[in-house]
């Protein structure tokens, strides 16, 4: 699952996987600007076929926070 | 190439994924207008070739009562358009339908405004297009209509971020951008030449004849008319066709003359090949003969032998993989035709070019020489099994002495029991092969009869062989170890059967390419009796390309 969500969030940001770890998250990376955010939050969603609600979005603020929501999501 | 995208909606997350050409977007929401109208703009500083207005149709009524101010606003927008058109006739300006996602709680009274405005923007762009030789027409309805809003759209990246589209959307879009750009840049491909059987109609015209094939206008047989419906249109654009078909020539006019779902006529054809030539060496015949390009050549065929043939020896010719399931046929093509053929408008030159290369085809007199398919064919991995048929294969080999009409030396048709009575009679021996190659199984493709006359003779009763497995000698392969196997049982003649027929052709050929034959018989029918001394030679003069395996086989008792 990590590894599959790194790649996935690498694919939305257009970056290689080695620029990524899980405590990897909006702002650290040039390539991760706010519109960034919505396109991974978005191939994630497709990705993994889940729907994040809205009101989680603004929460995350890691790539670990992405697979901790997967994880909880039957 | 240089491209600016302008949008009333914030379209930069579209612009991030065209990757191949530099892209402006115009910075910051409804600007659009303004950046058009200016020339000291920063699209209009950046110096792009093209322009793009990707215009948001829910945008458009944002803030607006009732529909007359919004048309008012929209013919604004298409003055200005207009006006930077004529300002800068150097640039290409592609402006978009509109889709205007319908409001949701509506009483069936209402008049449904939304629909009046799309229309009257397509208006709008249709004749500013038509007036303006550099203002085109970008679909962006069409592709709402083709995948549908709820996945076009999404409203999680609408409240995040002022995204409209969702990112399948986005990547849509940015795909139909990209072909245009790319079209801009990449000449288009000329010429599609296609095959016959199982490509233009189903099944094979040569054994089905012109009533059997599968071509109608309802029904199964209408994904081939639909398909034919395409290539017609392409053909309409300016596209040279053609025809590149393993057949007797005349059974493929017949079909084109006669049956009555044919679309395609053969005049839509400017140069046709039918014959039982190696494709390759037609194709660049073709080339030669129009005068174009093998890099400007698109080949359709449903026989993944042909293809790969053709990919071999001509590797600059576009060889498309064939759709599995024939359903498709017709989006399949149209994929081909975005892939290959894309053009943002078809000229009065384009549309003559048929009428121009059909004259360059006649004045052709010199051929090309044949390129070399034995390495072609050495590399099929082709296997020949070859055995005594057995109960089990009696069916299919009745089967393919009642069908088989191009390559059969003698066109004697046996039922399932005659073939069983023959199978147990001394003297006699029913052979059938099966063919596979890298491609696959082709199944049982080939049958034999062969019968003792003498002591010392045998005589091929039947010598057939289905027409998809021509061109690749695989018959002189199995003559060869038909020979063996009577020499070693201590024959040393054969006598050849042909009973020549409307439509069998390739089977003289056949004949006429053995090696050492003396004519014992010939009637007035044409029918001709060959024989053939194996003692210690073969009549065979074609090197084995297949690899040949038999059971052991039994050699028949001699008729007494």
């Amino acid at each position: 699952m990590k590894e599959r969500l790194i790649a996935t969030v690498a694919a939305a940001l257009r970056v290689p996987t080695s620029a990524l770890t899980l405590e990897t998250g909006p702002g650290d990376l040039q390539a991760w600007d706010s519109l960034a955010q919505i396109n991974v939050v978005s191939e994630i969603e497709a990705e993994f076929s889940v729907s994040i609600p809205i009101e989680q979005v603004a929460e995350i603020r890691h790539i670990r926070d992405f697979l901790g929501y997967l994880e909880q999501t039957p | 190439m240089k491209c600016a995208l302008l949008s009333n909606v914030n379209v930069e997350s579209i612009a991030r994924r065209i990757e191949r050409h530099e892209v402006h977007i115009a910075q910051g929401y409804g600007v659009w207008t303004q950046e058009l109208a200016d020339p000291t703009s920063g699209t209009s500083s950046f110096g792009p070739s093209s322009v793009f207005l990707v215009i948001d149709g829910a945008e458009l009524l944002r803030g607006q009562r009732g529909l007359e101010p919004v048309l008012e606003q929209l013919d604004e927008h298409l003055a200005w358009i207009e006006q930077a058109a004529e300002r800068s006739p150097g640039i290409k300006f592609f402006v978009s339908t509109v889709d205007v996602p319908a409001r949701a709680l509506l009483p069936l009274k209402e008049d449904r405004i939304e629909r009046r405005l799309e229309q009257h923007w397509h208006a709008g762009i249709a004749r500013a297009s038509a007036s303006h030789a550099n203002i085109y027409i970008f679909d962006l309805k069409a592709l709402v209509e083709q995948v549908g809003r709820s996945l076009l759209y999404s409203n999680k990246r609408w409240y995040l971020g002022g995204l409209r589209f969702s990112t399948a959307g986005e990547k849509l879009i940015a795909g139909e951008l990209e072909r245009i750009l790319d079209a801009q840049l990449v000449a288009r491909k000329k010429c599609l030449l296609v095959d016959l059987d199982n490509t233009l109609w189903g099944g094979i015209i040569g054994e089905d004849g012109v009533n059997g094939i599968q071509l109608s206008e309802i029904g199964e047989g209408a994904r081939y008319r639909d398909f034919q419906l395409r290539i017609r249109e392409l053909g309409q654009m300016g596209i040279i066709l053609g025809i590149v078909s393993k057949n007797n020539e005349a059974d493929a006019f017949e079909a084109f003359e006669r049956h009555e779902h044919m679309v395609l006529g053969k005049g839509d054809f400017v140069a046709t090949k039918i014959n039982w030539l190696p494709k390759a060496q037609n194709i660049a015949e073709l080339a030669q003969d129009l005068d174009i390009g093998m890099d400007s050549i698109v080949f359709i065929d449903d026989n993944p032998v042909e293809r790969e043939a053709v990919r071999t020896a001509l590797t600059e010719v576009t060889v498309p993989e064939f759709p599995a399931d024939t359903s498709e046929l017709a989006s399949f093509f149209e994929r081909v035709y975005k892939d290959y053929f894309f053009a943002l408008e078809s000229t009065e030159e384009d549309r003559k070019r048929t009428e121009l290369y059909s004259a360059n085809a006649r004045r052709a007199a010199e051929r090309t020489a044949a390129p070399s398919i034995e390495e072609f064919l050495a590399g099929l991995g082709t296997k020949i099994f070859l055995t005594r048929a057995c109960d089990e294969d009696l069916p299919r080999a009745a089967q393919l002495t009642q069908k088989t009409n191009q390559f059969n030396l003698t066109t004697r048709r046996y039922t399932e029991q005659e073939l069983r009575v023959l199978q147990t009679t001394p003297g006699a021996d029913v052979f059938i092969a099966s063919v596979a190659d890298k491609y696959g199984d082709n199944g049982k493709v080939f049958v034999s009869i062969v019968r003792r006359q003498a002591l010392d003779t045998a005589e091929l009763d039947t010598f057939l062989m289905s027409c998809r497995m021509v061109g690749r000698f695989i018959e002189d392969q199995i003559l060869d170890q038909l020979v063996k196997e009577l020499r070693a049982d201590g024959l040393s003649k054969l006598r050849v059967l042909f009973i020549p027929t409307r439509k069998n052709a390739l089977a003289r050929a056949f004949v006429e390419r053995l090696r050492g034959g003396r004519l014992v018989a010939a009637e007035e029918t044409g029918a001709q009796t060959w024989e053939f001394d194996i003692a210690k030679a073969s009549p065979v003069t074609k090197p084995a390309y297949a690899e040949l395996l038999t059971k052991p086989v039994r050699v028949a008792e001699v008729v007494s």
